[in-house]
């Protein structure tokens, strides 16, 4: 027991001299930061509804034809400033001279198809803010018409809030950050292993008075620390960014069985293989393969993080525990085989 | 380039050697494998977020098929109690959608809001006529915001685009139908004839030139979002918009794209780099470095046969994706090279395998957020050429683009990749190859092995030019970082990391002439400072003009190049790189950081009254 644990000490201490942690650490910080970025900033393109939530950005439209229309106050209720204009020219002017962002025909009557014509600036950017911004109001006017020419329409006054961050933020980032140092964990375990395959020192350490179950299971240990930390890390910062995760403790567990079923499925591939080269493609496509099958699990790992840490009351410790069974199996595989594997010529 | 091929055949040789006999059953079985689970998981609609919400739903309530939802029968009693004791985040009471006031309840009623009004849409337009289901259709047009007066060309006026129809006639019941030409065939489709049973005793309806548009629309809804649908601007020119079918486009093709094609080729870069690693590790690169060929034909040798690999994948992906497969050749070739050279640069500055994939695992995330982020604005800026993945997009939409956003996008990718050849095959010794030292001595070998000892006014010049595209993507990465500080701070660290970047990039060559003592007096210092300002300034505002000549009529094109707004920070830039780089000489390399903070001080007292002076 004493030589794993320093040989575990030997393996956390060249991957913190190699500064590689430091960088994996960077590394989901930068996806980390980047999605909150890609979360405010472009996925307000995709998802309309929540620009009005973000932004305070005012667009002013100029109203021609119809001035009386419900459309004008459906407008107001949104914080659009709202300018009639009685002659067509006039409008045009304040258009041009950029005191209105936009012009509305609205044409007289509610009964039948209504035509209205929306003149927008010919630039880019603001023409999506003005489209974002009125998508609402006018969705809500085509409701009004849709009454006024007797289609009856149900759940139109539902309201509810614009959920596509949240949904992103639950079901995809939480998840990556989740099972992403499990990755990094079985990418170190190929290398390290590879490394003393490849440079004989593996051999070497053999032939001392340590099994290869000690060597071996101590470098699986050593990542599975450094998965460990990085959750840690990710759970706090979220926390700084406000952003609670409920069951954190069965999310934990999770990633951790995870990341040691990883790990060891990682050493029995490098064990096979022998060289990096090999076995890193081997692994990182065998991961792509296990991470698709496990898509048609239900729930899959990825919903699985998800659910637990919007604190779902329909998964809990079960779900989390059935995935032992591989871990022991894996682990299993790997102190029975090890020997055999490396003694196999590549 | 015989000696090329020569060393290209010897890779391939050596490639194929690794997967001989069993190991080639295990590897072909296992990329089978992945290709057949990735098509499995393609046929099935990816959702992620399975079963995120729990929905009850009362006997008379509608039925939930979205996947997102976990979906309960509940009778109203035991319905509000679950809502209330929050085992379920929302309760759909026959016609009425209840919810709490938490955060979770409201994310779900939300979702559900958009999932019942699609729901309400597809039951709409099948019990109604077109005409009554969507009643409202918008006819978007343009118009320039200047006065007409600026431009001698003749431009549409308000008025004529409202045309005739000032008077507010409003519909399709005049007999007067909006554009005559190819409209009305369609409108006579079936959804027409359904109509016959509605009790409405107004005359006949003549169809509208907008229904078709509305067919159209609604096809697009029933037929589902799938990927090849490549749409994704918000908005084409002159659109007939229809409120309720107006869906905001997805980011999903350019991911998807970026998806097909640089995973591949990821691949193959790996395997490039693995080579180039082992044989580093073995040696067998420096017998291969005392044979009579040069540098440039090793490194080309052994990178031709990945990039004959690379191509072949990008034919294939794009035959595969019915895309053109010259323009998918000319996109995709640069992003190839790209990505390459960033790898042949890890496998160069690193020695183990660790470090190795720690670099190449921020290689891939900094390439795909660079290739992504800005493809997701298609259609929505003309900022989005930086990134080739948007001209990709537009090549399946089947659009056209013009030889300025091609070379706009791919020109860096092209020069990048000369560059590490060149950088390349100016540390391509054995002592650099094969030492072991930390990351900055690597780096700063590198830039002194690049220099052209002769030509060191050039080279300085020359290395501040280069070193723009590295700062414009570190300073781009930290603003990202810094938004996870709360405001006032964020800017703050932001203005200090800038600076900071700036005084490194334009001081490190200098500083590695110091280290080695080509440099002594201190009017050499001086001169090449300047000059290095000189390269930093003139890089900085041509990649500012270059970005901002794509989003066109910017006024900010004249401000870059006013004089008064040059002078100034040159002198800046000038006085502060002066100031790192006579530090550095009087106090040793060792101090270097204390130099470069002495400058950034300067740098930083500049900014803010520059900061002041606007305000």
């Amino acid at each position: 027991m004493r030589a794993f644990f320093i040989l575990t000490k030997r393996e956390l201490k060249s991957i913190k001299k190699e500064k590689t942690i430091m960088l994996a650490i960077l590394i989901q910080f930068f996806i980390a930061s980047f999605s909150s970025v890609i979360l405010i900033g472009i996925m307000s393109f995709y998802d309309p509804a929540s620009i009005g939530e973000n932004t305070r950005v005012t667009i002013k439209v100029g109203i021609v034809g119809d001035t009386t229309s419900k459309m004008l106050d459906l407008l107001e209720d949104r914080n659009v400033k709202v300018t009639p204009f009685a002659d067509v020219d006039k409008a045009e002017e304040a258009f041009r001279s950029g005191r209105v962002d936009t012009v509305m025909f609205i044409p007289d009557g509610e009964q039948g198809v209504s035509e209205m014509k929306l003149i927008l600036p010919e630039a880019d950017t603001s023409k999506t803010l003005i489209l974002m911004v009125l998508n609402d109001p006018l969705k809500k006017y085509e409701n009004h018409l849709r009454a006024a020419n007797g289609v009856q329409l149900y759940y139109d006054r539902v309201e509810g809030k614009p959920y596509t961050n949240y949904e992103f933020l639950y079901s995809v980032i939480i998840p990556i950050l989740m099972l992403f140092p499990a990755f990094i964990a079985g990418s170190i375990v190929v290398d390290t292993m590879s490394e003393e395959i490849e440079n004989k020192t593996l051999d070497t350490l053999w032939s001392a008075p340590v099994s290869l179950n000690a060597v071996f299971s101590s470098k699986v240990f050593a990542a599975i620390v450094t998965a460990i930390m990085q959750c840690l890390l990710w759970t706090i910062l979220l926390r700084f960014n406000s952003f609670a995760i409920q069951n954190l403790g069965l999310v934990l567990l999770f990633s951790i069985i995870i990341a040691a079923a990883i790990a060891f499925a990682a050493a029995l591939i490098a064990l096979y293989f022998k060289d990096r080269e090999r076995a890193q493609f081997v692994f990182s496509t065998a991961l792509l393969i296990t991470a698709g099958l496990s898509y048609f699990l239900d729930p899959s790992p990825f919903s699985l993080i998800a659910r637990l840490s919007v604190g779902d009351l329909y998964v809990g410790a079960t779900d989390v525990l059935l995935y032992i069974v591989p871990l022991i199996l894996l682990a299993t595989a790997s102190f029975t085989f090890s020997g055999r594997l490396l003694a196999a010529k590549s | 380039m015989n000696n090329v091929l020569i060393i290209s055949k010897r890779e391939v040789t050596r490639l194929r050697s690794r997967f001989t006999g069993r190991s080639r059953i295990v590897v072909t079985g296992v990329v089978a494998v992945a290709i057949t689970i990735s098509f499995l998981v393609y046929q099935q609609d990816l959702v992620l977020s399975k079963s995120l919400y729990t929905v009850g739903v009362s006997s008379d309530g509608p039925s939930i098929t979205d996947q997102r939802f976990n979906v309960l029968t509940l009778d109203s009693k035991s319905g509000y109690k679950k809502l209330y004791q929050k085992s379920i985040d929302v309760y759909i009471d026959g016609k009425d959608v209840v919810s709490r006031g938490d955060q979770r309840s409201q994310y779900a009623t939300g979702a559900l809001k958009q999932y019942l009004a699609k729901q309400e849409l597809a039951r709409i337009s099948d019990e109604y006529d077109i005409d009554k289901a969507f009643p409202l259709r918008i006819e978007v047009r343009h118009l320039k915001t200047e006065k007409p007066s600026l431009n001698a060309q003749p431009r549409v006026s308000l008025s004529d685009i409202l045309g005739t129809r000032e008077t507010p006639v409003s519909q399709s019941a005049s007999s007067e139908p909006l554009a005559p030409t190819f409209d009305e065939p369609a409108a006579q489709e079936p959804n027409d004839t359904a109509g016959t049973e509605s009790p409405q005793e107004t005359p006949p309806r003549v169809a509208s030139a907008t229904d078709a548009a509305v067919r159209q629309q609604l096809e697009k809804l029933e037929s589902g979002i799938r990927l090849p649908e490549f749409k994704a601007e918000f908005i084409a020119d002159e659109e007939i918009i229809v409120p309720s079918l107006m869906n905001p486009p997805t980011p999903l093709a350019q991911v998807m794209i970026a998806f097909f094609y640089i995973v591949p080729l990821f691949f193959v870069s790996v395997f490039f780099t693995s080579s180039f690693m082992e044989e580093k590790t073995n040696r067998k690169l420096i017998i291969l470095m005392s044979a009579p060929v040069t540098p440039l034909q090793i490194i080309l040798g052994k990178m031709l046969p990945y990039l004959a690999y690379s191509i072949i994948c990008i034919i294939g992906i794009t035959l595969l994706l019915r895309g053109n497969v010259l323009l998918g050749l000319a996109i995709f070739i640069p992003v190839m090279l790209f990505i390459i050279s960033i790898y042949l640069m890890v496998a160069l500055l690193y020695r183990t395998f660790k470090d190795q994939t720690f670099f190449s695992v921020l290689a891939v995330w900094v390439i795909t957020a660079y290739l992504v982020a800005p493809a997701m604005f298609s259609g929505v800026s003309d900022l989005s050429y930086i990134s080739p993945l948007t001209l990709a997009v537009q090549m399946f939409r089947g659009e056209s683009f013009g030889l300025t956003e091609y070379f706009l996008s791919t020109t860096p990718m092209y020069l990048i990749f000369l560059l590490a050849l060149f950088v390349g095959t100016r540390i391509f010794n054995e002592e650099y190859l094969m030492g072991f030292r930390p990351l900055h001595t690597k780096l700063a070998e590198a830039v002194y092995l690049a220099m052209n000892k002769n030509h060191l006014s050039m080279s300085i010049l020359l290395l501040s030019l280069f070193v723009i595209p590295i700062v414009f993507m570190v300073q781009l990465a930290s603003i990202v970082m810094a938004s996870n500080l709360p405001m006032p701070l964020s800017l703050w660290a932001l203005l200090a990391v800038s600076v900071i970047v700036e005084e490194m990039a334009k001081s490190a060559g200098i500083a590695v002439l110091l280290k080695n003592n080509v440099i002594k007096s201190r009017r050499r210092i001086v001169a090449l400072s300047f000059i290095s300002a000189l390269g930093f300034l003139v890089g900085e505002k041509l990649l500012l003009y270059l970005a901002l000549s794509v989003v066109s009529e910017s006024m900010f094109t004249d401000a870059i190049f006013s004089a008064g707004l040059l002078i100034a920070p040159l002198t800046m830039h000038f006085v502060a790189t002066c100031a790192v780089c006579l530090l550095t000489s009087r106090l040793g390399i060792r101090l270097y950081p204390v130099a470069i903070v002495a400058g950034a001080v300067i740098h930083t007292l500049y900014n803010l009254y520059i900061i002041g002076v606007l305000l």
